[in-house]
């Protein structure tokens, strides 16, 4: 066809191209205006909740009750509404864990080894009831930091200093964190009241408080946290340090960026964060150590901060939905049946459909040849 | 002669900005055809278009009289149009067989990989001879020089196929020898009946290389004319619109001062075959002066380089003493900067500018660590922005239509003027200028020379590294020669041009 539009323009060469000779190419495209940015990532948002829908509706979920069940029952409810930020506070602070680690494009894996260590260092304390009681929850904070932050010491030491791939070490320690973990559940930490495989119940003060109206303090932890990483990313200097490291670490270094010192503070300040997700678990949700409390927020932590584009203020938003989706997987597991496994998949059809329509943002068809298409 | 190429009525912009308006310009078979303008005159989006890598937005593309629509560059190399970017594509970690391999026509009948590539590395070797080249296909581009480089950019398109042929800026990397040596031989697969369009700024090439020789200007040509038809201030004239003197050698208005660097016995680890890439270094640079570090790419200048700005790379033994400041080699990168050091360096997009980053912020890195722009906890935007305008106004930043636009936009001499911008912003002790002009037109080399002139008469200590001998002799109050790792000879000014020219190409 290329061909003969060619031999077509031969003998008659046309002012404007016959329509046959009509091609589309792909350009890649420097920029974009926030608001096209905005409506494309709303748009793929669209498909993927109407994929999702559909899933559902096969599933056997009545198509009338998907939005009843989705937004007036999670968003209107007070009951499910406090589910959700029950359950969003650890998924903000992995999510932000996540984030942070990945604007210094350290691909820390290991949020749920740090997470891990972040509850049994708050259960250490709890335990050998180390410090007065006014000031046993603070300590209880204070270790859940220093222990995530220490886990993930090493892999960041590892891949500064010997070229170690972080995506390994990170990953592979989420299972030593866990075996740990069962080692101390199923061992010496063993309630001795009923011999369950968890810690013994932490004493009322050690135990996140209530602000009233059945919501939790762990919210508000996780929401002065995303503040501060906002604040860290988006108003200090060190944002624009870290802006220069994820751009270009070369041209970061001989412009006197200190690129490693960067990237070991974000490193840390991911494992302390992911600690914190470990802390609001343990001392906000479940108020004893579990064997198996920090299941799926690895994976939950990176899609949250993958969705908000690495930006703490939206990772707060994107992780207050994706507990909607695990309050609202409950219900449905509930009422209609569904498998919980439902929620995960309903997860990765949404994160399929954002990356996708990252192609629309980075590229544009332009007709080739047409009349002045500016 | 008949047209080989020809592109009339081409119009192109980039979100919004016209980068060409009115461009019309043809190549025949047998001619080099030179394309010459200032930087951002819109010659290399001209031949983007004409190379398939951009699509225009009115205007039509003809090869040998026949309309074509070019989807991309393999369509583009359909036709036997090949292109040699400035900045060259080539897969770093490959070797120079890998690289040539991927845009190779493939063979007519089924050859194992083995086979394949020790068959285009034949090819190259055949080719290579043929233009006196001195390439090993085995090697890795990366243990390449710049040059060396562009010898595999230019067998690449040939062994591609191509027969039209366009150059972007080929010889601002290159020395006297060699950009002579590199146009001779375009000039011969002219010759043979090839078509060459050669996108340049240099009018001495034009002289004397072209057939002729099309002048662009805003994104429009101008004129298109036989170069032995015009005198090059009449060239000058169409290029940028009105004259401007060239300028000789200006010494110094102050005498020198003490030394302000000097740096001792410094030399990187042997290779197995023992060859080190710094073998020896020892120079000393004074306060006021220019130091010329004159020398065919690849001799280690930008390890030198490397090693002064701190940058990770292998461990040097040696000494790099700066005056009140000692040894610096323990002293971190950033340290350096904080002490007066500012730097040039030759690869723009892989050491000076983020170009994903706006202009603001590749502005304000340079200064951040000292505080003006606020302290480690608050940045402050506003002073930012009102420094990056006024510098982009101070150094003629041009195509900068708000601050907070990515570096990448910028043309690259804009972008060039950007990284002066941000490094003489600071009174600097140690200007190190890595081919601080290198692809810039007349009038933007003359700004950054008048710059380096400035900060050495300012009392600060320039060490200027170029591979152009004529910038060089232009600047520098001493002109040192770097071969193989080592400084081969030093010259005082005036110096004998052909002593230094010698000197560079010894290898003993």
């Amino acid at each position: 066809m290329a061909e003969a539009a060619l031999a077509a323009d031969v003998a008659h060469p046309p002012k404007t191209p016959p329509l046959a000779g009509r091609r589309y190419a792909l350009e890649i495209r420097q920029h974009m205006a926030w608001r096209w940015q905005a409506l494309i990532l709303a748009a793929a948002l669209l498909v993927g909740f109407a994929i999702s829908a559909a899933i559902l509706v096969a599933a056997g979920v009545p198509a009338d009750e998907l939005a009843n069940e989705f937004v007036m029952q999670t968003f209107f409810d007070g009951q499910n509404f406090r589910a959700v930020l029950f359950q969003a506070a650890p998924m903000i602070l992995v999510g932000l864990a996540g984030s942070i680690a990945f604007r210094a494009r350290f691909w820390n894996l290991g949020l749920e080894g740090q997470m891990i260590w972040g509850a049994i260092g708050a259960t250490t304390v709890s335990m050998w009831q180390i410090g007065p009681e006014n000031l046993r929850l603070p300590l209880m904070f204070a270790a859940a930091i220093g222990c995530g932050l220490l886990w993930v010491l090493g892999p960041s030491w590892l891949k500064l200093k010997l070229g170690v791939n972080e995506i390994i070490s990170t990953l592979m320690l989420n299972y030593m964190a866990a075996n740990f973990l069962l080692h101390l559940v199923y061992g010496s930490w063993k309630d001795p009241k009923d011999n369950f495989p968890y810690s013994p119940q932490f004493r009322a003060f050690e135990r996140l408080p209530e602000l009233g109206a059945g919501v939790g303090s762990s919210i508000l932890l996780a929401g002065v946290v995303a503040l501060l990483a906002w604040w860290l990313v988006s108003v200090s200097r060190v944002g624009l340090y870290l802006r220069f490291v994820d751009a270009n670490p070369r041209v970061a270094h001989a412009n006197g960026v200190p690129v490693r010192r960067t990237i070991y503070g974000a490193v840390l300040l991911s494992g302390a964060m992911a600690g914190l997700a470990g802390f609001a678990v343990v001392a906000g949700q479940e108020g004893r150590l579990t064997q198996a409390f920090y299941q799926g927020y690895g994976f939950s932590g990176i899609l949250i901060a993958f969705l908000a584009r690495n930006n703490p203020l939206a990772a707060t938003v994107v992780a207050l939905l994706v507990a909607a989706l695990f309050v609202t997987g409950r219900s449905l597991q509930v009422f209609y049946q569904v498998p919980f496994s439902m929620v995960q998949l309903i997860q990765a059809v949404i994160v399929v459909c954002v990356a996708s329509s990252d192609f629309f943002i980075r590229h544009r068809l332009r007709r080739v040849g047409g009349e002045a298409a500016a | 002669m008949p047209n080989a190429l020809e592109l009339t009525g081409i119009r192109k912009s980039f979100d919004g900005f016209a980068a060409l308006t009115e461009a019309h310009v043809s190549a025949r078979w047998g001619e080099v055809h030179a394309l010459l303008g200032e930087n951002g005159a819109g010659k290399s989006s001209l031949m983007n278009i004409a190379a398939g890598l951009y699509a225009p937005e009115a205007g039509q593309l003809l090869v040998d009289d026949n309309a074509v629509r070019f989807a991309g560059p393999r369509d583009a190399a359909k036709h036997r149009i090949g292109m040699v970017h400035q900045h060259f594509k080539l897969v770093r970690p490959f070797t120079v067989a890998q690289n040539i391999l991927l845009t190779a026509p493939p063979p007519a009948e089924f050859q194992s990989h083995g086979e394949r590539l020790r068959e285009i590395e034949r090819d190259i070797r055949n080719k290579a001879s043929e233009l006196g080249f001195d390439i090993d296909p085995s090697k890795r581009i990366d243990a390449l020089s710049i040059a060396e480089q562009q010898r595999v950019e230019i067998l690449k398109v040939l062994l591609a196929g191509a027969r039209i042929l366009i150059l972007d800026e080929p010889t601002a990397v290159l020395t006297d020898q060699e950009a002579s040596r590199l146009l001779q031989t375009v000039q011969g697969l002219a010759r043979a009946g090839a078509a060459v369009v050669l996108v340049t700024h240099k009018m001495a090439d034009v002289k004397t290389y072209a057939n002729r020789v099309t002048v662009m200007r805003g994104g429009r040509t101008v004129a298109t004319l036989r170069p032995d038809e015009a005198s090059v201030a009449d060239l000058v004239k169409l290029t940028v619109g009105e004259s401007i003197a060239t300028q000789g050698f200006q010494a110094s208005a102050t005498s020198r001062g003490p030394v302000r660097l000097s740096v001792r016995g410094l030399r990187t680890p042997a290779s197995p075959e023992g060859r080190r890439v710094l073998d020896g270094v020892d120079l000393e640079l004074h306060a006021g002066e220019i130091y010329g570090l004159a020398g065919v790419g690849g001799n280690g200048q930008g390890e030198l380089a490397g090693a002064i700005m701190g940058l990770p790379g292998e461990a040097t033994e040696g000494e790099i003493r700066l005056e009140g400041h000692g040894d610096l080699k323990t002293m971190a990168a950033s340290a350096r900067r904080g002490i007066g050091i500012a730097a040039i360096p030759a690869d723009r997009y892989g050491l000076a500018l983020a170009g994903g980053l706006s202009v603001a912020e590749n502005y304000a890195i340079g200064r951040v660590h000292t505080g003006r722009y606020g302290p480690v906890w608050r940045l402050r935007r506003g002073r930012i922005q009102s420094d990056t305008q006024e510098a982009v106004r101070a150094f003629d930043v041009q195509g900068v239509r708000s601050v907070a636009q990515k570096a990448a936009l910028l043309s690259g001499g804009n972008a060039q003027k950007l990284v002066l911008a941000r490094e003489f912003g600071k009174s600097p002790t140690l200007v190190l200028a890595h081919s601080p002009s290198r692809g810039l037109d007349v009038r933007a080399s003359a700004e950054v020379h008048a710059r380096l002139r400035a900060a050495r008469d300012s009392g600060a200590a320039v060490l200027l590294i170029s591979e152009d001998l004529d910038e060089v002799l232009q600047l520098a109050d001493r002109v040192g020669v770097m071969t193989r790792g080592r400084i081969a000879g030093e010259f005082a000014q005036p110096a004998d041009r052909q002593a230094i020219g010698q000197a560079m190409v010894d290898h003993g």
